[in-house]
């Protein structure tokens, strides 16, 4: 009953060793401009194989390759060293399923490590569905350990670890709907400041909680589904956001499917950020910080209050002999303004970016 | 009314970036295009880990006594190197590649002296035969490479492409050697900064520049710290030991190549730097292995005012 479309992440109902091994390669190209300046970056491209290994596992791995990692610096324009060689950046990760007749069990490796940042994270989750399959439940575990600072400076070798829980329950509500709960619980302690940014002290632990809610609704008239999710946020930083995003997956003929998504995003400010107004004197400062400085405070943009907005459009084909191919495009544009239910951060610089992805995939 | 535009990509393993200015986004765009294809480019006839490469193809022929004649781009950096090699009392080399084989700064173990010797008689490039035309490196397991200045010889090239498509102002910037195409949009000039050699993350100085270059020699790329001692990857070709007198040097010069040339010159001079780098009437500045900073010239690099700068 439940078709590709249909299908939702932790749902056992898709509780089936993929029949097929697929390989997937994708290249994700991006650019963002702010008031003065529009930065094009080229990025790197990513790697992913799924396959079964006998009928009741399978395995599936992926690479992201060269990705360009570094911030521009803020102050300066450019700033001279003596050359780094470029860590390529790495990431893997690769996850190892085995399918029960009504459940699944999976365990899970990632890790990613740039030249000043490494993380590394294990993973847990089992999925579990009734008799009639109608409805499941999913839980899982997750671990993950950063390490933050560079081998150059052998004092900063800050340290962050994270447990994560969540859970949820997916319904089948009529035959063309799926309605989908989780909760996901965090709690991490460690490091949170940035290096890369002089007065920038986060408190030294930071406690997630999110709720997502999911409806998938599929219009057979139409030859559609409609894919709907609402996210709330809030954690101990005083962060609090909702993400509100839907996606129309329109089919067109048996090979072609054409997708329009919107996601609409708002977040409240820390409590500890300032806004960043720089001066002729150089650096900024936040009111107070000479007479009395506060113990918390960070000027990242992303700790601000403000609103966005994502349109994206994703065309899928599927070609003979088990190729397919994707070309997604998305336009992304945020704003203080755009703050739903109170103050956006003034002193935060409109950012628009796009995005473009395209990937190529082989299923034998 | 000019636009900005900035582009990073990857090349020679190190990040890098063009911030270009002009009054057309897509001519820029091209522009930026055609000047990375030359990076890519110089990067490709250059790279000693490309068996295509001409720094292979030279490299390939050590001991067979067979000469190889070059082109008119490669001679020009020859002799550069030759004239590096002099300036330096024979301490900058670009035969001193092969001490790699004993120095691996991934690991964290110093070779012994018996390991450096060995290599010794590999190192040198007054036994080269170069002519202008065709050079024979006369040893088997010789070795060239153009990593000491390549990276600013691309820096140089790049914004010459940028100019001569007709961009009014920017700047090129290839893994921390900066060279200036011309101003920002408004008329100033561009603040730049200096890596603090020992804090990742902070500046020890800034300099605003309309016009030239600015590049930077450090100890602190590929090192192996052994006993509370740096050995940095910056070696004397005549010792095949680093030098350690200079945390980092850096240099405004009207080319990149003749700063980082310059910077890396006076790194290996120890404690000759300063009066060498008076001589040539460039502005630096320089980082003591103690930390302690010093300028010179017209118009040098300052420390930035209220204490380092978080970049």
């Amino acid at each position: 009953m439940v078709c590709a479309a249909l299908a939702l992440p932790g749902a056992a109902a898709a509780a089936e060793a993929p029949a097929e091994t697929e390989v997937a390669f994708k290249w994700l190209g991006y650019q963002d401009w702010q008031p003065g300046l529009k930065r094009v970056r080229a990025e790197s491209p990513s790697l992913r194989v799924a396959a079964p290994v006998g009928e009741r596992w399978s395995v599936v791995a992926g690479a992201t390759l060269d990705s360009v990692s570094g911030a521009s610096p803020r102050y300066h324009s450019a700033v001279s060293g003596a050359s780094r060689m470029q860590d390529r950046r790495h990431a893997a990760d690769v996850k190892i399923t085995r399918y029960g007749d009504r459940s699944s069990w999976s365990v899970g490796a990632a890790g990613s490590s740039e030249h000043d940042f490494e993380s590394r994270a294990v993973s847990l989750e089992g999925s579990w569905s009734s008799e009639d399959n109608n409805r499941s439940w999913h839980a899982g575990l997750g671990l993950t350990r950063d390490r933050i600072g560079s081998s150059d400076d052998l004092d900063l070798a800050a340290r962050r670890r994270t447990t994560e829980l969540n859970a949820g329950v997916t319904q089948a509500w009529t035959a063309v709907d799926l309605l989908q709960a989780s909760l996901t619980l965090a709690d991490g302690r460690g490091h949170y400041s940035d290096p890369y940014k002089r007065l920038d002290q986060r408190p030294e632990a930071r406690r997630q909680r999110s709720l997502m809610l999911r409806w998938n609704h599929h219009a057979e008239a139409w030859q559609a589904t409609l894919r709907s999710s609402y996210r709330h946020y809030r954690d101990s930083f005083g962060i609090r956001s909702h993400t509100l995003a839907a996606e129309w997956v329109q089919s067109l003929g048996r090979r072609v499917q054409l997708t329009p998504s919107v996601r609409a995003y708002s977040q409240s400010a820390a409590w500890f950020y300032y806004d960043p107004v720089y001066s002729f004197a150089g650096a900024p400062y936040p009111p107070g910080y000479l007479t009395d400085p506060p113990r918390h405070l960070s000027p990242d943009a992303r700790l601000a209050a403000f609103g966005a907005l994502t349109l994206g459009l994703k065309l899928a084909l599927r070609l003979p002999e088990g190729w397919s191919t994707d070309f997604k495009i998305e336009h992304y544009e945020q704003r203080g303004s755009w703050r739903v239910g109170g103050q956006g951060s003034p002193g935060l610089a409109p950012l628009r970016a796009r995005f473009l992805q395209f990937g190529l995939a082989r299923r034998f | 009314m000019a636009i900005t535009i900035g582009v990073e990509f990857t090349a020679m393993a190190c990040p890098c970036a063009l911030r270009l200015v002009g009054a057309d986004e897509a001519a820029l765009r091209d522009a930026a295009r055609r000047a990375i294809a030359e990076v890519r480019r110089i990067e490709a006839r250059y790279s000693r880990y490309r068996d295509d490469s001409i720094v292979s193809a030279i490299n390939a022929r050590a001991g067979s006594g067979e000469p190889l004649a070059v082109d008119g781009e490669t001679a020009a950096l020859l002799d550069f190197a030759a004239s590096l090699h002099r300036a330096s009392g024979g301490a900058f080399d670009i035969t001193s590649g092969v001490l790699r084989r004993a120095w691996d700064f991934n690991g964290q173990r110093l070779p012994t002296p018996g390991e450096v010797d060995a290599l010794l008689p590999l190192v040198g490039w007054q036994q080269v035969a170069w002519d202008g035309t065709h050079i024979t490196l006369p040893r088997a397991g010789m070795q060239i490479d153009f990593g000491g200045f390549g990276k600013e010889y691309a820096a140089d090239r790049c914004a010459g492409v940028l100019a001569a498509a007709g961009v009014d102002g920017g700047f090129v910037e290839l893994g921390g050697d900066i060279c200036i195409i011309g101003p920002a949009a408004d008329g100033s000039p561009w603040q730049l900064g200096i890596r603090h050699p020992r804090r990742p993350g902070a500046t020890v100085g800034e300099v605003a520049l309309r016009q030239g270059a600015l590049a930077t020699s450090g100890d602190y790329e590929r090192f192996i710290e052994h006993g509370g001692r740096r050995y940095s990857h910056l070696l004397d070709a005549r010792s095949g030991w680093p030098v350690g007198q200079w945390q980092s040097v850096s240099v405004v010069a009207p080319t990149c190549a003749a700063a980082g040339a310059v910077a890396t010159l006076a790194m290996l001079l120890g404690a000759e730097a300063e009066p060498f780098l008076a001589a040539q009437g460039l502005s630096y500045l320089a980082v003591d292995i103690r930390g302690g900073v010093r300028h010179g010239g017209s118009k040098p690099p300052t420390p930035p005012a209220g204490g380092s700068h978080a970049i």
